[in-house]
């Protein structure tokens, strides 16, 4: 059953407003996060170390955020007893707010290699690079607006796109496999940039994980579960 | 550090002068030659809501009934130590009693109004302190009944019997009645236990909203209630107050192990 | 296993049988009681009301014929010689009114022979009864009831044989009494007034003023009784059933009717008139005809003066020993003691009346204030004000009792609501408690009322008296007389009971009196019980 979550609905205002932030503290460390990604893949492509080293210095600050959001949620259990959708949104805003400190995670990791320099000589490498990364920021946008609206059609959309970043990943990783034949002498490095595109696939599936939470907060089931799958199914007609 | 969340907790032991409604020290409380409450002090912050919580016969009543000298009325009674609201020692020799309730208020467990119209009995504590000016009187009830959230639903009928409104339309009544005195301190005794849930819930938001006017300090058994309207918490036990900070991290870190087993439902 | 079974449930049956049995029993039992009670209940008032209600009804002429046969036995055995078949017929003729028919007098007057005759049942007088229509029963003014036959009408020398003349007549003297009081008063007082003033200024006798003064009144007084005479030679004669011949003063006549020959609207018009008589006027013939209308009177005035003074009373001191007495022993005991007080006899509380109250109270104030009038006494005597106070004593522990009950009613927290709100105790019990504990101090004030309407042992002594001449309240002043004693329908029906055991009148009257006793009890109680109920609905809804 389909139930949307009114949040300005309850009888203490104050207690609305405690949701309200709550979410809206999920979506600000979302945008947080896209700018890291952008920046990141700004640092990549024009090879800018400085920029590189504030997204990484900028993973503290996310770390900080996440455990604020968690501390919140757990004040909001304490104080307020949340039941029901309430539950499902803070429980949902915990879960989200760990997905989103290993997004920051793996995006300080691919900056690292900006800051290490050990940007993939190759060129094509590189582009696919680019190419993941900007449908990785695709991908959050598209994940922060369905859980902002709570919509679920753009959630399972949002869900889809992962496929194409693992069809993506899959050719970029054996491409990367082609040049190390090639340059077998510069295996460290490569070791790093394939630890960086598995942070590009890593970025899409934790994308994929809040979607799910999203569906969750509407359906209060998993997206897997059978009962799902006609859902899921009506809403992409 | 970049903050997501604003929390304005004053820690209890930073509170200053002008900070502080109702200062006690030292309070120890016999009844009826019993001891009940031995060596409280606590400092009670003004415009918040502190909560009393402890298990039934630990003396928070007591403790709640030492701010207006309700012990006094009923039963045999010996106190040491002082209560200081507004700089004035309450159990001073000089302090008039009855004087010194009509400036705190007072909501109690029941719904307790008067078999009186509701006008009459909003208008009673003023009538008490003198008060005949006729539109002086109307003002005030106005304001009190707004100010407790019944106005709207009582305007037509405010010269009908108290006695006919439903359980929490009387207890706002209760409130509007102490608030028509304007008081400084507003006691709540239990003030949502003989109430269904949802009505409880519209007295609590109302007490938020009274914290701009009033000190509130609710006595409760209801543990989710004091966690979801107070802003500091105070676990007393067997006379002895164990534990005093602000309602967040009473609720999620409490220092003392006894106040944990307290609020999580272990105590033997 | 199906056999144990089934005896099994038997068993259970036969239990449960048992106990469904025991519970009927004890339903039935409590039903029989409860019927008991409202038959006895019932059975009272229906016999009062009906023995009461005789007291109205009309009641039917009879003629009682008494033949007694005197056989001259004595007289043949006393000479020797003997006359049989020779007896003396006497008859006896006598008129009687009553409710009953004709047989049933006839069979109660038997009855009342045999017992008589008993020894001697062949000398027993032969009785008959039959209805008397044509004779007429007269109520006087004074309230004698006479029966007789109608001869004529006089009016000087006039005699006429017809009663239509009687109208005339009665308007005549109706018309010759209006000029006579017009005298009285016009005439007689002013010119009284004239010459006691000039008594007053010791004018001398034989002044022309005082001369011509006295003239008048001389004029005037001799008309006056011109009047009377003439008055009094408007007559009724009537023939008794002594065959003595009366003629009575037109003006004494209040009715004059054929009982056998009312109609059914004459009846009623008689009841009527009965009752009002019965409730607006007072007793005659030494209580045994007229009204009770000075016991009614004496009854409420003498139990409001008590409720005016026991209220107050009892509620200050219910109030003090609820709300401010200490918690302890003395307390304790004094409330024991006024509960026990409701237990002492009446008759105590009489005694402690006379004897305090009257002797020793009474007695000083009239010392002290009326010692002019001494050695006759004032308030040293048995009155209506003693009588108050007394009952009032009397009456204190029902009301205390009652009021504790109610103040103990008023919930706690509506005290402590309105301490917390700064009122001090004394303006809670005023504010809050009092008006709350009002239904109680009523219900005292109810039960005390009841008790007095119908005490009678301690009011004999105090001041009830079975014929008082004047009214506690008249136009005398100071218009209210506390120290006069006064009538109680109480006494005045034990008084009449315990006087007029075997007249069935007198008593028909006492079951009247009775009937109006219960009438003003219930009366003040329902009232009292409509006044608290309403109270409680305003207080009570918590």
């Amino acid at each position: 059953m389909r139930r949307q979550i009114q949040l300005n609905t309850h009888i203490s205002a104050k207690y609305n407003q405690e949701l309200e932030n709550l979410k809206h503290s999920v979506l600000t460390m979302g945008g947080v996060l896209e700018q890291q990604l952008v920046n990141t893949l700004v640092a990549l492509k024009e090879n800018a170390p400085s920029l590189a080293e504030r997204v990484a210095l900028n993973d503290s600050r996310i770390d900080s955020m996440e455990s604020q959001v968690e501390q919140e949620c757990m004040r909001i259990i304490a104080k307020r007893n949340p039941t029901a959708g309430d539950l499902r949104l803070v429980m949902t805003v915990s879960k989200t707010a760990t997905d989103l400190e290993r997004i920051g995670d793996e995006i300080a990791r691919v900056a690292k290699l900006v800051t290490k320099d050990r940007i993939p000589a190759s060129d094509i490498v590189l582009s696919g690079m680019m190419d993941i990364g900007n449908r990785n920021v695709a991908m959050m946008r598209a994940t922060f607006d369905a859980f902002a609206r709570q919509d679920d059609k753009a959630a399972v959309i949002a869900h889809k796109l992962d496929t194409q970043i693992d069809k993506v990943y899959k050719k970029i990783i054996e491409q990367t496999a082609a040049e190390i034949q090639s340059n077998p002498q510069d295996i460290a490095i490569w070791m790093d940039v394939l630890w960086a595109i598995r942070s590009f696939e890593r970025i899409g599936d934790r994308c994929k994980n809040i979607c799910e939470y999203v569906i969750y907060l509407t359906y209060g089931r998993d997206l897997h579960s059978s009962s799902m799958k006609k859902t899921v199914k009506k809403l992409l007609k | 550090m970049f903050k997501l969340f604003e929390r304005e907790a004053l820690s209890v032991e930073e509170f200053s002068k002008e900070q502080t409604s109702v200062d006690v020290r030292h309070l120890c409380v016999s009844l009826n030659a019993k001891k009940v409450l031995n060596d409280i002090s606590i400092r009670i912050p003004k415009n918040k809501i502190t909560a009393l919580i402890g298990q039934s016969g630990c003396g928070k009543t007591t403790l709640l009934n030492s701010f207006n000298r309700m012990n006094e009325f009923i039963s045999t009674h010996e106190i040491s130590g002082e209560v200081w609201i507004d700089n004035r020692n309450i159990y001073d020799k000089r302090e008039r009693v009855s004087r010194l309730r009509s400036q705190i208020g007072m909501v109690f467990q029941r719904p307790n109004p008067f078999p009186m119209s509701i006008y009459d009995n909003v208008s009673f504590g003023l009538r008490i302190q003198g008060e005949k000016r006729r539109r002086f009187l109307d003002d005030s009830v106005e304001k009190a009944l707004r100010n407790a959230a019944l106005w709207d639903e009582v305007r037509d009928r405010l010269f009908e019997s108290a006695l006919t409104l439903s359980g929490g339309q009387q207890q706002r009544l209760m409130i509007a009645r102490a608030l028509a005195l304007e008081p400084k301190v507003l006691l709540l005794d239990e003030p949502t236990s003989a109430l269904d849930p949802l009505t409880t819930l519209y007295i609590e938001e109302l007490m938020v909203a009274l914290k701009q006017q009033c000190t509130l300090i609710i006595v409760t058994h209801n543990m989710q209630q004091a966690a979801r309207v107070s802003d500091y918490a105070a676990f007393i036990h067997k006379g002895e107050l164990i534990e005093y900070s602000d309602s967040d991290s009473l609720f999620t870190m409490p220092n003392k192990q006894q106040t944990e087993d307290y609020i999580t439902g272990r105590y033997g | 296993m199906i056999s144990k079974l089934s005896l099994l449930t038997n068993k259970y049956v036969r239990g449960d049988y048992a106990q469904q049995f025991k519970q009927s029993l004890l339903e039935v039992l409590a039903m029989l009681a409860c019927a008991t009670i409202l038959i006895v209940l019932v059975g009272i008032f229906a016999f009062i009301g009906v023995q009461g209600g005789r007291y109205f009804m009309p009641m039917s002429a009879y003629q009682i014929t008494t033949v007694h046969t005197l056989s001259n036995a004595q007289d043949v055995q006393g000479k020797g010689t003997s006359v049989p078949d020779r007896s003396v017929q006497k008859e006896q003729i006598q008129y009687t009114l009553s409710h009953l028919s004709a047989a049933e007098l006839a069979s109660s007057l038997q009855q009342k022979l045999l017992i008589q005759y008993i020894a001697q049942t062949q000398e027993m007088p032969k009785i008959t009864v039959s209805a008397a229509d044509s004779l007429y029963q007269i109520n006087t003014t004074s309230g004698q009831t006479l029966v007789g036959k109608f001869v004529s009408l006089q009016e000087g020398s006039k005699v006429s044989q017809s009663l239509a003349n009687l109208v005339v007549l009665q308007s005549e003297v109706a018309r010759l009494q209006q000029n006579l009081s017009d005298i009285q008063i016009q005439r007689l007082q002013s010119l009284h007034r004239a010459i006691s003033e000039l008594d007053n200024k010791q004018v001398a006798r034989d002044t022309p003023l005082y001369q011509t003064t006295l003239a008048e009144f001389m004029l005037w007084q001799a008309h006056a009784n011109n009047i009377i005479e003439q008055i009094g030679s408007y007559k009724i004669n009537i023939r008794l059933d002594s065959g003595e011949l009366l003629s009575l003063a037109i003006n004494k006549v209040q009715d004059i009717y054929q009982p056998n020959q009312l109609s059914s609207w004459q009846s009623i018009g008689y009841i009527l008139n009965k009752i009002v008589v019965f409730i607006s006027d007072s007793p005659k013939q030494a209580s045994t005809s007229g009204g009770v209308f000075p016991a009614i009177f004496g009854t409420l005035l003498m139990v409001i003066i008590m409720a005016i003074i026991v209220t107050p009373f009892g509620a200050i001191a219910a109030i003090y020993l609820h709300e401010y007495a200490p918690d302890n022993r003395l307390t304790t005991t004094i409330r024991i003691c006024v509960s026990n007080m409701a237990a002492v006899p009446s008759v105590v509380y009489g005694v402690f009346g006379l004897g305090f109250f009257v002797y020793v109270l009474g007695g000083s104030i009239d010392s002290l204030l009326y010692s002019d009038k001494l050695p006759s006494p004032t308030f040293g005597a048995p009155g209506l004000l003693w009588a108050s106070l007394t009952m009032g004593i009397l009456t204190l522990p029902v009301v205390i009792v009652a009021t504790q009950e109610g103040l103990s009613r008023v919930p706690s927290n509506l005290r402590s609501g309105a301490i917390a709100l700064g009122a001090t105790k004394y303006e809670t019990i005023v504010k809050v408690v009092l008006p709350m504990a009002s239904p109680g101090i009523l219900t005292g004030v109810i039960l005390a009322i009841a008790r007095a309407a119908g005490e009678v042992a301690p009011l004999i002594l105090v001041g009830a008296v079975k014929f008082a001449p004047t009214l506690p309240i008249d136009g005398e002043f100071p218009f209210v007389h506390l120290e006069r004693q006064f009538m109680h329908l109480g006494v005045f029906i034990y008084d009449g009971a315990f006087h007029n055991q075997t007249e069935s009148q007198v008593s028909s009257l006492m079951f009247a009196s009775c009937m109006l006793l219960l009438l003003v009890v219930l009366l003040l109680n329902l009232s009292a019980i409509l006044l608290r109920n309403k109270l409680r609905n305003k207080y009570e809804r918590l």
